[in-house]
């Protein structure tokens, strides 16, 4: 029978507790970050794949069918590691001389989530009925005016719960950052571990960030769904 | 407040599976390894020369291996070799996954806290391999950026040594080396040793050196569980006998020695250093 003492203390004052406060800042960094960028890209492309115009169709498409079904560390390496044989020299001088392993991971996420985001955000509009849109169009709203207070607003609903979704899988995937360096939550929990070998306090203490994250992002979303977008059911 | 009882609940299974993980780990190895007559090594198998898969024979061969098959030899009993990285090795083996660790691990206190020691059995000196003609003493690397890999001791060793320079841990050294290559790191650091290996199979090894800037002792020990007192002494009793019968300086010459792409010379000797 193995003795094994547990010690709180390491993960709750002191240097390691600092290690992985750092970590925690730096995952909300790449979570806030990863959040807004790709729900911003994920509409574009929503947008693009239902354009008229053909073209911006295919080259939404392309970009869906290609980073949906790539592994995200594989593109973690891809913008870190692999952008360097097509950069210039100059481009990639100045990139090292920066904070880059941040940069390549909250690309990776952005870009990944981001095609995502926009299926659920087209498969949100496209559930709204053809007959809402020809029935504003015929009572005068121009095509915008349509889809901002008829469709948009019932599709946003719909969206709502894949979305959420989406954001938890972010703020967890961010912890594949640390595989080109990028010091966040779970780096510096593996780091607290082979300091101390106090490897179960200082992954419960990481858990518990995660879960205080997902479930704010929950929380907020909630909270968001009920007071702004369906005002009057609640 | 649903959502809280179920994170809650949530909580306590994680905690129920993981005292019961921490269950079962024999107090006597040198008991059970003769009753089940296997001894487990917890070894590297992508670090050469330490530890590595031989390209012919497939399978796992170095100088790590070959003082673990010298204590299964005297214990009479045979070897299984189970690869582990930096930050596995010692939970493996307080799990009892595993009943000795030789895998390139450096002695320190922290470490001793955990888990028991052998003597010394590999002497070497954390350094850095860099662009050469960059680096000529460790002012030169003040405020650069230093690659490593994660769960060595050599990340808190060069925050010490230059506490300006920013220290990426990567997931093992071929990518913390693939970063010096494209100038994203100015250095990588770790002990000498595990240095030579990664550039005597570098492509192009011309263009990088390991200047003669060391920042730490590095002492290489077996690692046992710390109540195995018995096991403990009979591994150094073993490798001490080693020293003297000069076996353990011959496996030093195969690997490092001369006609090897590492050509060290053996400054030290095993001792009863505790």
């Amino acid at each position: 029978m193995l003795k094994y003492t547990f010690d709180w203390s390491i993960v709750t004052s002191g240097k390691y507790f600092e290690w992985l406060v750092s970590g925690m800042k730096i995952t909300l960094e790449l979570s806030a970050v990863g959040i807004i960028g790709a729900f911003v890209l994920g509409l574009l492309i929503a947008v693009m794949k239902m354009s008229h115009f053909r073209p911006l169709r295919w080259i939404a498409s392309a970009y869906l069918e290609f980073f949906r079904n790539t592994p995200l560390l594989i593109q973690i390496f891809f913008w870190y590691f692999g952008s360097y044989k097509v950069l210039p020299t100059v481009v990639n001088d100045w990139l090292n001389s920066t904070n880059f392993e941040f940069a390549a991971a909250a690309i990776a996420l952005t870009i990944y989530t981001s095609a995502f985001i926009a299926e659920d955000i087209r498969s949100g509009i496209l559930s709204i009925p053809r007959e809402q849109m020809e029935a504003a169009r015929s009572a005068g709203f121009s095509y915008l005016r349509s889809m901002q207070y008829i469709i948009l607003p019932q599709a946003v609903r719909i969206t709502v719960p894949p979305l959420v979704n989406q954001f938890l899988n972010l703020a967890k995937n961010s912890s594949l950052a640390m595989t080109i360096g990028v010091m966040e939550l779970t780096y510096q929990a593996r780091q607290v571990e082979s300091y101390t070998f106090k490897g179960f306090e200082a992954f419960t203490a990481a858990t518990v960030v995660y879960l205080v994250l997902s479930v704010s992002i929950t929380a907020f979303m909630d909270q968001y769904n009920k007071r702004v977008l369906n005002p009057h059911r609640a | 407040m649903k959502r809280f009882a179920a994170v809650l609940m949530g909580l306590a299974l994680v905690g129920t599976f993981g005292t019961a993980a921490l269950a079962a780990a024999p107090a006597d190895t040198l008991a059970e390894a003769k009753k089940k007559g296997v001894l487990v090594a917890g070894v590297k198998d992508s670090l050469p020369p330490f530890g590595y898969v031989d390209e012919k024979s497939r399978e796992i061969v170095g100088y790590d291996i070959d003082f673990v098959k010298a204590i299964a030899r005297k214990l009479n009993v045979k070897l299984e070799l189970k690869p582990v990285t930096s930050a596995s090795r010692m939970p493996q083996l307080t799990e009892g996954n595993i009943d000795i660790i030789a895998a390139t691990m450096t002695k320190n206190p922290e470490r001793a806290k955990q888990i028991g020691f052998s003597h010394t059995y590999f002497a070497t000196g954390q350094k850095f391999i860099t662009n050469k003609g960059k680096v000529k003493s460790l002012k030169d690397l003040e405020g650069k950026k230093i690659g490593t890999a994660k769960g060595s001791t050599s990340e808190q060793n060069v925050k010490t040594a230059i506490p300006t320079a920013t220290v990426l841990a990567f997931d093992d050294y071929p990518q913390a080396f693939l970063a010096l290559q494209q100038g994203k790191v100015a250095a990588v650091t770790t002990d000498e040793a595990i240095l030579a290996g990664i550039l005597a199979k570098a492509p192009n090894k011309a263009k990088f050196e390991i200047p003669p800037v060391q920042i730490s002792n590095e002492p290489y020990g077996l690692g046992m569980r710390k109540d195995d007192a018995k096991f403990i002494a009979f591994v150094d009793k073993t490798i001490l006998e080693m020293e003297k019968s000069g076996e353990a300086k011959k496996i030093f010459e195969k690997w490092f020695g001369k006609g090897t792409d590492f050509q060290l010379k053996r400054t030290f000797k095993i001792t009863a250093d505790k």
